[in-house]
């Protein structure tokens, strides 16, 4: 049983170059600041211990002011900031997608749902969900809308956020320098499901992307055995093909109500991340969503232990 | 001429346990009576606030957890900012400068009595609104800044948004009213030879904030009107996909109100703290000019930033690029402020007492709250730790380490002259340090929290590595400073029974609020010492280092 | 009632009317400037449906209606402050006669956009345009309410020189009410048509 979060997802342990200049920038402002702050802190506690009132009675000298000394503090702390704001307009080009080489981007785009996350590869006519798979050391360009309420993409280790408005379309680059699996989720409150629209991402060699990609632009494996045919059919039949779209299942038309269920055995989650992919997790999923993801749109359809068998077969089906 | 010592003795405070002493409460128009209704009212408000942030401590205690279900929490963490935002921290405020604003220019009342209680009623009424919502099964759960399109009719189909909108209006109408209230008060009634210049910085803020108030308050009515209007009358103004609407629309409307609400939030803080840090350093506030001079710039600034809680959002590089810059800029006289403050207690004689400790805290905690926030300002780094626990962490650093914190200090300073009597000295202290290690525990972790990928509003949260141990700890903070708030509530109540009697000025300060019996007769003063500085009591007391012959004086040296 | 300092005020009681009024109506500014941004924030969005539906030039006639009103108040005002009560009735009159007029050209501009299926929430410029000219509508009646007391009070006897800030505070709202329509006018009808 493997741990779907053993991994730290920081902002401080970057694996983009773009997240690697925004901890830059991140750390000399910190720097600055610590300064500012002990400085500060220090000074405070000095008074409070050097000119404590030791009973001798009398005032202080009655001091109202000394204009040196409020130019000054003026001065230099609006001098670090030109500083920190040139510093910023840099990072924010070198983080920008207009600002990098278009050579060779791969493009997608990501559709934010209540509660769960739409990825669209057009070149390959790939589409699938909660899991984004790229080729590391190549720019992702990511178009990014919602098709209901206002969501965010956050990766920290591959680049910065961003929101995806509906009626807003954005765009946003990521990058990962290795590969490995990268943890993010929705930074933007969008309802009940909120905590569990997390996001996966799966960086890969160009060639492991390439084979990911071809095998996910295949239908959804055909059934091989009476158990996942009966899943096939139940699939069409029930109204899970009213939201959800396999391709390959016969349904009359691609639904996305609900994550696109092609290929649903190659990932490493359920329901952007609740619980593991197993057939056991699965069937539980269906059994009664809510136990796993209160709040969840999709409905309780009261399946029979049998009808749960055959569509978990059918949908965890492997080449 | 020494001002005549007068025996010290408690003034009987306004009876309550007469039957037309109860009715006196409820239909005056003394600013006096009405500043302690704000006050006792926010502070009921601040448990029930108090309240629902332990619930949401509770459910992040441990990864995965389901002591509440999602809808409750996010109703939960809706109305925790909604009432210590609207219900708490701006009537305490207003209700302060309501009891201390007058007295502190000499006035008798404020400019419209009548108003000043309507102005407290209809914010009892909005308050109770927000709330009557619980009947409905459905208390507002769209975030306390209810963006657009979730707190539409068609994601949040159930009535609490519909009942925060009518009772923030309600609020909103009775602070504008306080606040045009306080302004005619400070602009038309000042003691005779009050100028400007010899106005306590406390009133200075005051007179800001009401500002602010009068420019910020309006806009969130437009909006909320407009939001209502969507939900209950099937308009288009933020239904963005569907007709036209527009989502950010609504959030630069709520932030052109929202980020000047933070200031209203902090300036009256200021001002406390120009008040105590120099009366506990028995030296004058160093650079008076500049504290007033920095408030007015931050006052202005405050309207030309709102856009930073927008850089997520997918805006221009110039509308970027303009914001960050204007919040970079407003750090600037907030710090001003802090260093006149630390250089005002340089070369003091401080009175270590309780009210100066909260002064010492709200500094250092009030500076790091700044630092995040300049982070924030710097748009890459907001790319990343926006809507984390790092924006969580800085925001309670500023309201709580800051303007709670400076509000204590107020209060312990303050209430003497309120009641008659002192606050306890002993828990005072205790309350200080539980609340410094309580505070401290819960929010400083959550910086750490944000940086390793914590969002902010989520129900619960998978078991990423130190996500367990770091939550546990806020936690257990929260309660420790949970003991502190009940501390100081018991301190409010045992020391209005038992605490040692105050007389007028029993730390020997300055500003004409001193110079009146404690608690202030109905009509504040019997005569009123002559105003040529801003601290005519001390001209009074120590005439030959008066403020007003500074000048005369250092010409002779 | 009563606001009496212990020592002299530093200005009459009466001018705190005035200064209230003013910080007032300078808030209530934000309420519209908030309004007439949104309308323009908004307008990418109306299509052709203004200038296919609102009747700039009729509406141009009641606005000088408005605008007039503003000068009567004046003449009220100054008749006013000359103790000639019963000339000051007849522009307060006046006053209220035009601001009736105006609003019965809204009404008339409403009907016909309602007729026309342009109902209050049928799209974004017909959601933006009823409240914004909606408000100001709202604020123009609730000056009328109070030209009307001090109309009555006047006929009543009761409105003397001692009500000389009363007079002034609620001529400062009609003011105010006359500049917004000045805006909304320019932003509805000249600008985003």
């Amino acid at each position: 049983m493997h741990n779907l979060y053993s991994t730290v997802s920081s902002v401080l342990s970057p694996a983009s170059p773009y997240a690697a200049d925004i901890g830059r920038l991140f750390w000399i402002t910190l720097w600055i600041s610590l300064v500012i702050l002990v400085g500060v802190s220090a000074f405070v506690i000095f008074n409070l211990v050097r000119y404590r009132d030791r009973g001798q009675g009398g005032l202080p000298p009655q001091t109202h002011g000394n204009m040196v000394v409020e130019v000054t503090w003026t001065a230099i702390p609006l001098a670090i900031l030109v500083v920190l704001f040139v510093l910023t307009l840099q990072t924010m080009a070198a983080v920008s997608p207009a600002t990098h080489p278009k050579a060779d981007p791969v493009n997608v785009d990501v559709v934010a749902h209540q509660w769960w996350w739409e990825f669209r590869y057009p070149g390959a006519k790939v589409v699938t969900a909660n899991e984004l798979h790229i080729p590391v050391g190549k720019s992702i360009h990511i178009q990014l809308t919602s098709a209901d309420v206002i969501h965010d993409f956050w990766v920290p280790e591959l680049g910065r956020k961003m929101d995806a408005v509906p009626g807003h379309p954005n765009t946003m680059v990521i990058q990962a320098d290795r590969p490995g699996v990268y943890l993010g989720a929705c930074a933007e409150y969008c309802g009940a499901g909120h905590a569990w629209m997390r996001i996966r991402v799966v960086a890969q060699t160009e060639a492991d992307y390439r084979v990911w990609l071809a095998s996910q632009a295949q239908p959804h494996p055909e059934p091989k055995t009476a158990l996942q045919a009966n899943g096939k059919a139940l699939f069409v039949g029930l109204t899970c093909s009213s939201c959800h779209t396999v391709t390959g299942s016969g349904a009359p038309a691609s639904k996305d109500v609900g994550p696109d269920l092609t290929h649903l055995a190659d990932r490493q989650t359920l329901a952007a991340g609740v619980v593991p992919n197993t057939p056991e997790e699965l069937k539980k999923w269906l059994a009664d969503p809510h136990s796993i993801k209160p709040g969840a749109n999709m409905p309780n359809l009261q399946l029979s232990s049998q009808q749960l068998d055959a569509l978990v077969a059918y949908l965890e089906a492997q080449p | 001429m020494r001002q005549e010592s007068i025996a010290p003795h408690a003034l009987p405070f306004p009876p309550l346990n007469k039957g037309w002493g109860w009715l006196a409460w409820f239909s005056t128009t003394d600013h006096k009576k009405i500043g302690i209704l704000y006050m006792v009212t926010s502070l009921f408000f601040f448990g029930v606030g108090g309240i629902e942030a332990l619930l949401i401590r509770i459910q992040l205690a441990a990864p995965n957890s389901r002591v509440l279900t999602p809808q409750e929490y996010d109703a939960v963490f809706t109305m925790h900012g909604t009432t210590m935002i609207f219900l708490v921290v701006m009537p305490l405020f207003i209700g302060v400068a309501n009891y201390l604003v007058p007295l502190m220019i000499g006035a008798r009342d404020v400019a419209f009595p009548r108003l000043n209680a309507l102005g407290y009623w209809v914010f009892v009424l909005g308050g109770i609104v927000i709330y009557l919502a619980l009947f409905t099964g459905s208390l507002a759960d769209a975030g306390w800044f209810s963006y657009a399109p979730l707190s539409e009719a068609a994601y949040s189909s159930r009535p609490g948004v519909d009942y925060w909108i009518v009772g923030l209006i309600e609020t909103g109408v009775g602070t504008i009213g306080a606040a045009v209230n306080l302004l005619a008060t400070i602009v038309r009634y000042r003691a005779p030879g009050m100028t400007w210049r010899r106005m306590p910085l406390f009133v200075w803020m005051m007179m800001i904030t009401s500002l602010i108030i009068l420019y910020a308050l309006t806009p969130l009515n437009a909006g909320l009107i407009m939001l209502l209007g969507d939900r209950i009358l099937h308009m288009h103004f933020f239904r963005a996909n569907v007709s036209g609407g527009s989502a950010i629309l609504w959030q630069h409307i709520f932030w052109f109100f929202g980020h000047p609400e933070v200031y209203i939030m902090a300036l009256p803080a200021f001002g406390m703290m120009s008040e105590v840090v120099p009366v506990f350093s028995r030296k004058p506030i160093f650079g008076y000019t500049f504290v007033a001079g920095s408030g007015i710039a931050i006052g202005l600034l405050s309207f030309a930033v709102w856009v930073h809680h927008m850089f997520a959002v997918g805006l221009s590089t110039p509308m970027n690029a303009v914001f960050s810059a204007a919040s970079m800029l407003i750090a600037v006289p907030t710090g001003v402020k802090i260093f006149n403050w630390s250089t005002t207690m340089f070369q003091g004689r401080l009175r270590l007492d309780t009210p100066l400790l909260f002064a010492a805290a709200f500094i250092i905690q009030f500076v790091i709250g700044g630092i995040t926030g300049v982070m924030f300002a710097a748009v890459p780094i907001d790319w990343q730790l926006t809507d984390s626990y790092f924006v969580v962490a800085h925001f309670h650093y500023v309201l709580f380490g800051g303007s709670m914190f400076g509000l204590w200090a107020g209060i312990y300073y303050w209430y003497p002259k309120i009641t008659g009597r002192l606050m306890d000295e002993r828990l005072g202290r205790w309350h200080f340090w539980l609340a410094v290690i309580g505070f401290n525990m819960t929010f400083f972790v959550q910086h750490i929290l944000g940086l390793i990928g914590m969002p902010r509003r989520v129900y619960t949260y998978p078991n990423l590595p130190g996500y367990a141990l770091l939550n546990m700890i806020s936690t257990i903070g929260a309660f420790i400073l949970a003991a502190a708030v009940l501390l100081f509530l018991w301190n409010l109540v045992v020391s209005f029974r038992r605490g040692k009697i105050a007389g007028d000025n029993p730390w020997d300060a300055w500003t004409l609020e001193w110079a009146t019996t404690s608690p202030p007769p109905e009509h504040n003063f019997e005569k009123l010492p002559p105003v040529r500085s801003a601290r005519p009591l001390f001209d009074l007391n120590h005439p030959e280092l008066a403020d007003h012959a500074r000048h005369t004086r250092e010409a002779k040296a | 009632m009563t606001t009496a300092n212990t020592t002299a005020n530093t200005g009459t009681n009466m001018n705190r009317h005035k200064v209230g009024m003013l910080f007032f109506i300078s808030s209530e500014i934000f309420f519209f400037l908030t309004l007439l941004s949104s309308y323009a924030y908004l307008s990418g969005a109306f299509g052709n449906l203004p200038r296919q539906s609102l009747a700039v030039p009729r509406t141009f006639v009641f606005s000088l209606f408005l605008f007039s009103s503003s000068l009567t108040i004046w003449f009220a005002e100054r008749a006013f402050h000359r103790g000639k009560h019963a000339t000051f009735r007849g522009w307060m009159l006046a006053t209220i006669g035009l601001g009736l007029v105006f609003l019965t050209g809204q009404a008339i501009e409403y009907t016909e956009l309602i007729r026309t299926g342009i109902t209050l929430n049928y799209d974004v410029f017909s959601s933006a345009f009823f409240t914004l000219t909606g408000f100001h509508g709202l604020h123009v009646v609730t000056g009328l309410i109070m030209l009307g007391s001090l109309t009555g009070l006047s006929f009543a006897g009761k409105l003397g020189p001692q009500n000389e800030s009363a007079v002034a505070t609620i001529a400062y709202y009609w003011h105010f009410v006359d500049a917004v329509w000045v805006a909304v006018f320019t932003v509805a009808y000249l600008i985003f048509i």
